[in-house]
């Protein structure tokens, strides 16, 4: 704590710069636990540090925002100068932390954005159950997510208050169980107890039985051993007590195989049976918490006792003879077998499997297996084959017909395999549970029919293909990946390429001359093309010189009209200005002009004329020219140029008279007109 | 009296409205100063159509060990009302003499009166536009019109007595965003309009009688007579022929409610022929006052508060500006108000203490209180999520009342800190152990 108060302020901004600025998922440790303890030195350095995680979440980086986050949950949770702090600008901060603002989504990995939000989510919620009392903008937050934009919050606290309940409710259940067993252990117990000392003393009894019948002989042999025990050395002895406890052992013999039977029986009882269910309620006494524990206590002793007591006999019994454990043992496993077998079976036989009767079987005497009726050929194979001996044939020959048989996909129709019997049938349809009610033996559906409803229906699988891509090479680099089946619509047909993307052409002779010949026409086309295109582009360029040279000239004339028109306005004024006065200035003005612009109209319409004719000499010019490249051009051009011929010049100017005339005349008559109406207005003005 | 700095980062109250789908759009709480109601129900209208009522005073339930006040509303109007409003309640008010009667206006261009203990409405004004707001007159004695700001450019008054249209005051251009009576006549309505002018009507003449323009300023604001009337000279001395004027007609209009049909008008009223008597048309002052085109904001003018004396007047206007206006000279004080930005495209509802010292103004998700006179930020709340509509001040409880998009009503009030500490130092003591430094290395 000295030192850290002794190293200036700052301290925690490179801390939580180096804290916040890796790709882990979590915050490196022992930062977080350095600027813990600096943040605690001083209230400046967590202003300090509320101020820098405030920025840290303003990056522009999900993963920054996300380690700031773990730090401030970290900070948040325990100083309360950090808490009242960061809640000034809370708002600010969820935003940036959930982006529950439409205009500022979190930035850019979305997956650390998912992560970081979600983060937030739990803390906001974690924070708001143990501050919100006093912050109440962790409080509106928390209610203005929840409640209006109806954000999923993970409900933490509530969750666990389930769980915990459910444990308790799970906890009750079963200690009602234990003690429901426990009452029933009560009641049962003398019964118990009475069931499983018959089984010991019927062991007892059947060893004893085996016992006396060896005793005959066994004491000489001991007798020999002991005398001549002190003479052999320690190896020897060893196989020779090993041979003299074998020689203990009872050996099944056909005078004492009813009695071997029967122990084996009851050892298998005892073992499955009777030492299994001490334990359970051994277990049961262990977990139960009745109301009088004396009960309790004495049973479980007495249990304690009875099953060591158990052990202690099937001890007995294993040592009695090997044939009996081993037997048992093996009957186990051909339990197994057998019921996996029988599945099998029944699969490929025509009758209905009988397992429970087949296990009834093989636990009470193997060699009644063989002589039930009901097993049809294929079950017996099998049972033959998982007979005592041979294992390793069995395996072969069921290996051999698994590896033959047909995989069946499962279903409805395996029930009855090629069963030809006819199906009862009700009016709800198959009698399925017949023997629970009358059954109608007229009522029934035909085998065939069964049959038919019972097709197998197999669904056609589509070959996968492998659509190659089509690998041509882009312009902008790689290979194109478009998958089409023959033609790519931008590369043509897809064709096997190198990894370059170039063409591995694999029938060189025949496609190579097909495509030289037709690149060949392609080539001549394209020739043509250009020519074509060059050939046009020079007849319109030309066309466009024509067509500028008379643009001009229509110009120019446009100009030296235009020129002419001013000079003559700028000579009627000097001339209205100085030669009239008094009351004839306005009709004599008008006379004047009119006669002028009479005039300057022929002039005009001369240089028109000029104009015009010359560019009918270009248009000839250009028709001429245009001979050369189209015929049908030219015969428009022709057409044309007649058409406009036919107003000849005389015509034109013989009209342009007449007009100027009769305009003149009206003119005249209009401003006399109009002269006498303004005297009249403006008598005083004249 | 002196408000309390509102330090609500204490405890705030919160009244939460569950079952709300919309954003609160206005709040009305039933205060009168003059009358003996209490102060006590809160009146809100909600984007979803709805009005509720709430009693501030006794809450529903408390969380967090009675920290935390929830309250449920008596009652609620909305949708599934045969006669409730089908679009947004944009504007509740109280009937200003008890809360027998209130009044909704909304969004389907109906403006209703209800009756609070039946909740059936009793009239129904139909409008030809949206309404953006509706008013009461405080001080009226002889009248009871609703003033109704609607989508159309008329500003019309209401009648409750008779059921029908009094007045239709033309004269703005654009829709009317905000009404407002004037607090010291009962003749005196201000309207701001979105074309951005604020005009004040004397309904009992024709045409507006006063534009006020932002480009006619005064510097400073007259101070307060009684402190500062020695020292002061020219200005205090028209201030005091305006107050005097104000005093003297409010004795006219208490007697014109007593019957006495004595008719003064104010000299409060200044007419528009004297100070734009240069037009020399002979219009009628009313009409002539229709071409006065001034505006006090650039944009819609969409908040107005008259102070509790009636002498100023302040307005909030869509180019995020907060103005305080000289009523008696209609001059723009030139008070700078450090508004950052406000909601431009609904009315909003501002606020003000009864002394006039602070205003309250929604500033996008924050409330401002901002000191009248001198325009600084005092204090800034924060709280709501989304942008706050309105805001109202109960000068009963010191209370602040702020509404918001985010489906919230907040309650903010002065700390209670001498309460909690003699009251409940136990439960305070344990409950503030959970809010303490945790290290645990």
């Amino acid at each position: 704590m000295e030192e850290e108060r002794d190293e200036g302020g700052g301290e925690v901004i490179s801390l939580i710069d180096r804290a916040t600025n890796s790709t882990a998922a979590e915050v490196n440790p022992r930062l977080l636990k350095s600027i813990k303890s600096v943040v605690r030195s001083s209230d400046s350095e967590i202003e300090l540090a509320v101020e820098t995680l405030m920025e840290k979440m303003k990056k522009n980086h999900s993963q920054v925002r996300y380690l700031a986050l773990l730090i401030i949950n970290e900070l948040f949770m325990r100083s309360k100068l950090f808490r009242s702090l960061l809640v000034v600008n809370f708002d600010h901060f969820l935003s940036l932390s959930i982006g529950f603002r439409r205009n500022l989504p979190l930035p850019a990995p979305p997956a650390i954005a998912v992560r970081l939000r979600s983060k937030a989510i739990e803390y906001l919620e974690k924070w708001n159950t143990s501050f919100g009392i006093h912050y109440r903008q962790i409080r509106l937050g928390f209610d203005y997510l929840k409640n209006t934009l109806h954000f999923q919050f993970p409900n933490l606290q509530q969750n666990a208050a389930r769980l915990q309940q459910e444990r308790r409710e799970r906890e009750i259940r079963s200690k009602e169980i234990l003690l429901k067993k426990f009452e029933t252990l009560r009641e049962n117990l003398p019964s118990i107890k009475d069931e499983i000392n018959s089984t010991l003393e019927e062991i007892g009894e059947c060893l004893d039985i085996l016992h006396t019948n060896e005793d005959d002989f066994i004491p000489t042999g001991l007798a020999d051993d002991e005398e001549v025990e002190e003479f052999r050395c320690s190896d020897l002895q060893q196989i020779r007590i090993e041979s003299l406890k074998e020689s203990e052992r009872v050996h099944e013999s056909s005078d004492n195989k009813v009695i071997c039977d029967a122990l084996r029986e009851l050892y298998k009882l005892l073992v499955t049976k009777h030492l299994f269910s001490v334990q359970e309620w051994i277990s049961v006494l262990l977990r139960v918490e009745p109301s009088d524990t004396r009960f309790r206590d004495s049973t479980l002793k007495e249990f304690i006792d009875l099953q060591n007591h158990l052990k202690a006999v099937r001890k007995r019994c294993e040592q009695s003879g090997c044939a009996l454990t081993n037997t048992t043992n093996y009957e186990e496993e051909d339990f197994w077998e057998e019921g996996k077998i029988q599945v099998f079976g029944a699969k490929s036989s025509n009758a209905p499997a009988r397992p429970n009767e087949d296990l009834a079987s093989t636990s009470t005497v193997n060699e009644e297996k063989n002589i039930d009726p009901r097993q049809n050929e294929a079950s017996n194979v099998s049972e033959r084959l998982d007979g005592e001996g041979d294992d390793s044939d069995s395996n072969s020959v069921r290996r051999k017909l698994l590896s033959e048989a047909p995989v069946m996909n499962w279903g409805s129709s395996l029930d009855n395999w090629s069963s030809n019997r006819d199906v009862l049938a009700n009016q709800r349809g198959l009698e399925l549970a017949g023997h629970w009610g009358r059954v109608d033996y007229d009522a029934v559906i035909p085998a065939a029919k069964i049959a038919e409803l019972n097709v197998q229906a197999t669904v056609y699988k589509e070959e996968h293909v492998d659509i190659q891509p089509c690998l041509a090479p882009l312009r902008k680099g790689g290979l194109c990946q478009r998958r089409d089946l023959k033609v790519c619509p931008f590369h043509g047909p897809i064709i096997p390429r190198d990894a370059e993307g170039n063409p591995i052409n694999q029938v060189p002779s025949t496609d190579k001359g097909t495509t030289k010949l037709e690149t060949e026409v392609v080539r001549q086309l394209a020739e043509q093309a250009v020519k074509n295109v060059r050939e046009r582009d020079r007849w319109e360029t030309k066309k466009r010189i024509n067509d500028r040279k008379s643009l001009n000239r229509a110009k120019l004339a446009k100009v030296r009209e235009h020129n002419e028109a001013v000079l003559r306005e700028a000579a009627i004024a000097s001339t209205s200005h100085s030669a009239f006065v008094g009351e004839d200035w306005e009709g004599e003005k008008n006379r004047q002009s009119r006669a002028k612009r009479a005039k300057v109209c022929e002039h005009d319409e001369a240089v028109l004329r000029q104009s015009t004719s010359r560019s009918q000499f270009a248009g000839e010019d250009r028709d001429r020219e245009n001979q050369r490249v189209s015929f049908v051009k030219e015969k428009k051009q022709t057409l044309a140029s007649m058409l406009r011929k036919k107003v000849t010049t005389k015509d034109r100017l013989a009209q342009r008279l007449l007009n100027t005339r009769a305009t003149d005349a009206t003119v005249r008559q209009l401003t006399i007109g109009e002269d006498a109406k303004y005297r009249e207005a403006y008598p005083n003005q004249w | 009296m002196v408000l309390e700095p509102l330090r609500a980062g204490t405890i705030g109250i919160c009244i939460s409205r569950l079952s709300l789908q919309g954003a609160v759009m206005f709040l009305d709480l039933s205060i009168k100063p003059v009358d003996l109601t209490e102060g006590r129900y809160l009146l809100s209208g909600a984007s979803d159509g709805s009005a509720a009522v709430y009693d501030v005073q006794c809450a529903t339930r408390y969380e967090g060990n009675g920290l935390v006040a929830k309250h449920e509303c008596i009652f609620i109007v909305d949708k599934r009302h045969e006669q409730g409003h089908q679009y947004a309640v944009s504007s509740a008010i109280w009937y200003p003499i008890d809360t027998g009667l209130f009044i909704t206006g909304s969004f389907d261009q109906c403006v209703n009166v209800w009756d609070t203990n039946s909740t059936r409405v009793v009239v129904n004004f139909k409008m030809p536009g949206k309404v953006y707001r509706t008013a009461m007159s405080s001080v009226a004695g002889s009248h009871m019109l609703i003033a109704t700001g609607t989508e159309d450019v008329q500003v019309r008054l209401c009648d409750i007595a008779s059921g029908a249209f009094t007045h239709t005051l033309s004269g703005h251009r654009d829709g009317v965003m905000t009404v407002e009576w004037s607090n010291s006549s009962e003749w005196v309505l201000v309207t701001g309009g979105c074309d951005g002018a604020i005009r004040f009507w004397d309904i009992r003449r024709a045409g507006c009688f006063l534009v006020l323009d932002q480009s006619r300023s005064q510097l400073g604001r007259r101070p307060p007579i009684l402190e500062h009337l020695p020292s002061k000279g020219s200005t205090s001395k028209s201030l005091l022929a305006g107050q005097s004027s104000i005093n003297k007609a409010r004795t006219p209009q208490k007697k014109t409610a007593n019957g006495n049909g004595a008719k003064r008008v104010p000299s409060l009223y200044r007419t528009p022929s004297q100070t734009k008597g240069s037009m020399g048309q002979r219009l009628h002052p009313g009409l002539l006052s229709s071409r006065d085109r001034a505006t006090a904001h650039y944009g819609a003018v969409t908040g107005l508060k008259v102070t509790g004396d009636g002498m100023y007047l302040l307005s909030a206007g869509s180019d995020s500006r907060l103005r305080l206006w000289d009523i008696e000279s209609g001059c723009n004080t030139l008070v700078n108000y450090e508004v950052t930005r406000l909601e431009t495209r609904k009315p909003i509802q501002l606020a003000n203490t009864q002394d006039s010292s602070l205003v309250f103004v929604p500033c996008m998700t924050t409330i401002k209180a901002f000191d009248v006179w001198s325009g600084q930020t005092s204090k800034t709340l924060r709280g709501h999520y989304e942008y706050v509509n309105c805001c109202w001040f109960s000068s009963l409880d010191q209370e602040l009342y702020t509404g918001s998009n985010d489906r919230q009503i907040l309650v903010w009030s002065p700390p209670k800190s001498v309460l909690h500490e003699t009251d409940e130092r136990g439960n305070n003591e344990q409950v503030s152990a959970s809010d303490q430094d945790c290290w645990s290395d």
